[in-house]
């Protein structure tokens, strides 16, 4: 019913395309997050949904009606900002109220509906204050209130947490999806923070160069991703990436081999990248595994799990380790046993994923 | 600044020395406020002779009680408020909403007419055909001329579709998704937004409606509808003729300096009164000024 | 990709929906574009009396082509070539003691420390930009009154003889550049106050660590930061050189003192407003108008090339 349709999408700008032709459908109640570094074409993409943007061409339908050429009030969707756009001017409840009394809604009727959603968002004892006088967070509730008082089909998010510190980041980052769950409404969201896109998606759209590159929940991204970009992408550290050749048994990188299940002979010389999860080793060799000899450069605790920063056959690469409440025994690391059985091919060239005997 | 205390003792003596060149120009901008209040309180023959200093000589309050009672003077009084508060009405129904429409993105030709307005800071026809201009589209002699072909300019429109420009998009965008046409979002959102920069193009506008006189001595031939100032300039004009002819007025306890004095007390009144509000907007004003194309 | 054919609608088609969609913008925008066309673009048509014996009665569009007869007349005319030269040197004149002023008072300020005294300081010497020129006029006719001013009061004390200074040539540019920088120095100075503002004070920091005097940072520091502002607004000023301030001057000079009073607007006013010899009056401003244009072009360019922004 409320789902957004967009097919063949393209932006244009005089000569300069920026998005490629999309195609995406969300489905509705679906909370579908678009990432990608900046300049991928997300925000354009959303803007276009909003009717910020003129659609150069494809066609866009929301709730199964095609909505290209109508204006962005027409179109029942609502939209939180990056800056939030809270008039100063105004308190928090002429802020909310806004759109209501534009669509001249009845005075009692948006007292209501401004009490309820600030009931739903906590801000009721701060109704009247300005903006100004408001935490970064508070804000950033009022500016989702202001989406919600509409009541619209689809609420639109454009990187609404960039502006707050990581502490407040992760606590509006839970309210959202606890507010998605509570209202159902159709969802889609832009961010360049892949943390954000894990967290709170359905369902993730990662955009490059004005292309989607993979779309899948987050789980099915982060264990299978489509290319090197989207490995690249998702992850904190993000997968380690080194250049090897196919042989009989596995994957040859340098002087080391890894141990993987598959190969055809016709693979065997072929030219890969290999992906290594930093999660995905282990210090000790176990069933399964291959072992990497390293030169540890860096040992960086987190609390338990420390990173290390290490050097494998002229490849920077990073890797997860338990600590066990000490990092002293990471000092003298010398080698990493991967799991064979995770470890991801792409093909050298095209950076698109290989998958062996499947 | 650093305290003080942290000085050495030559920054201390060249803080004092400078302090005290400050406060002599300072005094030296005051000295012709108070010398015209005082010489507007001197009686007549004193002021004439040239006594008067800084405090009035043989106070009287006589050349007020002629300025009060000459009916010109408050016709004149009553002009000026006309165009002031007329002039700048207007000026701020055409000016804000060209500007809003000069900083829209989506408007078409907006290079055009953003150089269609600049064009005429830097060249304009000059006085004569204006003047013609003004005789041949009926405006001269009337209240509505005065105030309509004066009513806008290139910079300040270019001041606040400045400031228009510099809002962040998102407001305008937020506003549309809510419903808001243009009208509205220019009226409950841009307006209120813009404070600062209005207030500084009401101040521009109300100073020069409130001070401006060469136009209006050259448009108004009723002496009915002449504003304050240009009825200052025909008083001070007559004392110019009697410096150059050596009369004085002796006779009665003012003088034709006194009533020039008093006249132009009553003129700054009003201004001195309006200082203190406008003060904190141009500092912005100008900072604002730094127009661009 | 690229070359994929990507249907588009049609220009018109597209032309028609942002009218539909934005004509709101250009019903705002249509007030302030009629009073441009009417009361500034006009006159510019208006303006070929210049090359024309105007008469009202055959009106602009009728009377007679000339040529270049006025221009001729005019550079003949003593009186014009006169107020050329009055124009030039009094903008000269005010070039050179006006505009430093503001930048030393904008310096002087930065060194005061009690902003009390700061502030008021402050607010009294912006007070004067406020004042109408007839106010300024009628001060300055007062205080140099032979009779009754306080400066030959003053002259007096000294034992000087009183002089008529407002009859006398030799004194009109003085008392008029004196007014000048009286009215407008104090004002002008917050450019360069903002300017001083935006100094980084961290530059002034490691200069008191490195034991410079106030006196030295005031040279080292604050000057050279604000030399580009310094730079911007004397080619703003030289761009408006013949801006002369002949309102002040219409009201404070009489025949007497013509010979150096007089400059091209007041020529003007004079000729056309007051002689009703409209077509060379507007010749002379035709000239001055092409002089100036030329000018804050050339201004403009310059600006352009040392700071990168242009002024507008």
């Amino acid at each position: 019913m409320s789902g957004v349709d967009l097919s063949s999408i393209v932006k244009k700008y005089g000569a300069f395309q920026v998005v490629h032709g999309i195609d995406l459908t969300v489905a509705e109640k679906e909370f579908v997050v678009l990432v990608g570094p900046s300049g991928c074409g997300k925000s354009t993409t959303l803007r276009m949904i909003a009717g910020l943007e003129e659609i150069t061409a494809g066609d866009l339908t929301i709730d199964g009606r095609r909505m290209n050429r109508i204006a962005p009030k027409d179109r029942d969707v609502a939209m939180v900002f990056q800056n939030y756009a809270l008039y100063p001017h105004l308190n928090v409840a002429d802020n909310m109220a806004f759109g209501l009394r534009i669509r001249k809604m009845p005075k009692a009727e948006i007292k209501t509906t401004i009490d309820d959603v600030a009931g739903i968002l906590g801000l009721t004892e701060y109704l009247d204050r300005r903006p100004a006088d408001l935490s970064g967070g508070q804000r950033q509730r009022v500016a989702m209130g202001r989406a919600i008082v509409r009541h619209p089909k689809v609420f639109l998010f454009d990187e609404p947490l960039s502006n707050l510190d990581a502490k407040l980041r992760t606590q509006m980052r839970a309210e959202i999806k606890r507010l998605h769950k509570r209202l159902g409404v159709t969802s889609i969201y832009v961010t360049h923070d892949q943390v954000e896109a894990m967290t709170l998606a359905d369902r993730i759209v990662v955009m490059n160069d004005g292309r989607i590159e993979q779309i899948g929940t987050p789980m099915e991204l982060f264990n299978n991703p489509a290319n090197t970009f989207v490995a690249g992408f998702l992850g904190s550290p993000p997968m380690n990436q080194v250049k090897g050749v196919l042989t009989a048994k596995g994957a040859k990188i340098g002087e080391t081999e890894i141990k993987i299940d598959g190969v055809t002979a016709a693979d065997v010389g072929r030219a890969v990248t290999v992906g290594i999860r930093p999660e995905h080793v282990a210090l000790k060799a176990g069933k399964g595994t291959s072992a990497l000899p390293i030169d540890l450069d860096l040992v960086e605790p987190l609390g338990s799990e420390a990173l290390l920063h290490a050097r494998f056959d002229n490849n920077e690469m990073v890797f997860k380790a338990e600590t066990h409440g000490d990092i002293g025994h990471l000092s003298g690391v010398t080698d990493i046993h991967v799991d064979s059985s995770l470890v991801k091919l792409f093909d050298g060239e095209t950076g698109q994923a290989l998958n062996l005997g499947g | 600044m650093a305290n003080m205390n942290l000085y050495s003792r030559g920054d201390k003596l060249f803080v004092y020395i400078n302090m005290a060149l400050i406060a002599l120009f300072t005094l030296s901008t005051l000295y012709p406020f108070i010398y015209i209040t005082a010489v507007s309180f001197s009686d007549g023959s004193a002021a004439s002779a040239g006594t008067v200093v800084y405090k009035p000589v043989a106070t009287t309050i006589s050349a007020y009680k002629y300025v009060l009672s000459e009916p010109l003077f408050w016709t004149s009084y009553v002009n000026t408020f006309i165009y002031t508060f007329g002039g700048t009405f207007v000026s701020l129904l055409i000016i804000i909403p060209g500007a809003y429409a000069l900083s829209r993105p989506q408007l078409i030709g907006r290079r055009f007419f953003n150089l269609f307005v600049a064009f005429t800071m830097w060249f304009n026809a000059g006085l004569i055909p204006f003047f013609l201009n003004m005789r041949d589209l009926g405006l001269m002699d009337s209240y509505f001329g005065l105030i309509i072909a004066f009513a806008c300019n290139a910079f300040n429109i270019i001041l606040l579709r400045n400031f228009f420009e510099a809002i962040p998009e998102s407001f305008e965008e937020a506003a549309r998704m809510d419903g808001a046409n243009e009208f509205q979002v220019l009226w409950k959102v841009f307006i209120p937004l813009s404070k600062p920069a209005i207030a500084t193009i009401i101040l521009f506008c109300m100073v020069a409606r409130w001070n401006g006189f060469f136009w209006a001595m050259i448009v108004l031939k009723d002496e009915q509808k002449i504003p304050l100032q240009v009825y200052l300039r025909q008083v001070i004009a007559t004392l110019k003729d009697d410096e150059e002819f050596g009369l004085q007025v002796l006779n009665f306890s003012y003088s034709v300096e006194t009533v020039t004095a008093a006249i132009m007390v009553c003129s700054i009144i009003p201004v001195l009164i309006f200082y203190p509000f406008i003060q904190k907007y141009f500092n912005k004003g100008i900072m604002l000024g730094g127009v661009k194309e | 990709m690229s070359d994929q054919h990507i249907p588009t609608d049609g220009r018109l088609v597209r032309l028609y929906d942002h009218f539909k969609r934005e004509w709101q913008i250009y019903v705002l925008l249509l007030p302030m574009i009629i009073w441009f066309t009417v009361f500034l673009y006009k006159p510019m048509y208006g303006l070929q009396i210049a090359f024309k014996d105007y008469s009202i009665f055959k009106g602009i569009a009728d009377s007679p082509w000339i040529g270049f007869e006025h221009f001729q007349t005019l550079f003949g005319s003593d009186q014009f070539m006169r107020a050329l030269r009055n124009t030039f040197m009094i903008s000269m004149l005010s070039l050179c003691f006006g505009f430093p002023m503001p930048i030393i008072l904008a310096l002087m300020f930065n060194e005061i420390t009690n902003q009390v005294f700061k502030r008021t300081a402050q607010t009294i010497v912006y007070l004067p930009h406020f004042i109408s020129t007839v106010i300024i006029a009628g001060i300055v006719i007062t205080a140099f009154s032979p009779t009754a001013g306080i400066v030959n009061a003053v002259l007096e004390w000294f034992g000087i003889e009183p002089i008529y200074f407002l009859i006398k040539p030799e004194w009109f540019r003085p008392i008029f550049i004196g007014s000048g920088i009286w009215q407008e120095a104090g004002f002008s100075s917050i450019v360069f106050l903002a300017a001083i503002a935006g100094v980084n004070p961290s530059l002034y920091e490691s200069a008191v660590v490195d034991g410079a005097s106030r006196w030295q940072m005031m040279w080292k520091i604050t000057l050279p930061s604000i030399l580009p502002t310094i730079i911007i607004m004397l080619i703003i000023r030289i761009g408006n050189l013949l801006e002369v301030g002949f309102e002040l001057i219409i009201v404070l000079y009489q025949p007497a003192t013509y010979e150096t009073a007089d400059v091209i607007n007041t020529f003007i006013y004079r000729q056309g407003v007051q002689g009703a010899q409209y077509d060379m009056a507007a010749a002379a401003g035709l000239f001055n108008a092409v002089v100036a244009f030329v000018l804050v072009m050339t201004a403009n360019t310059i600006s352009k090339r040392y700071s990168r922004t242009s002024l507008w």
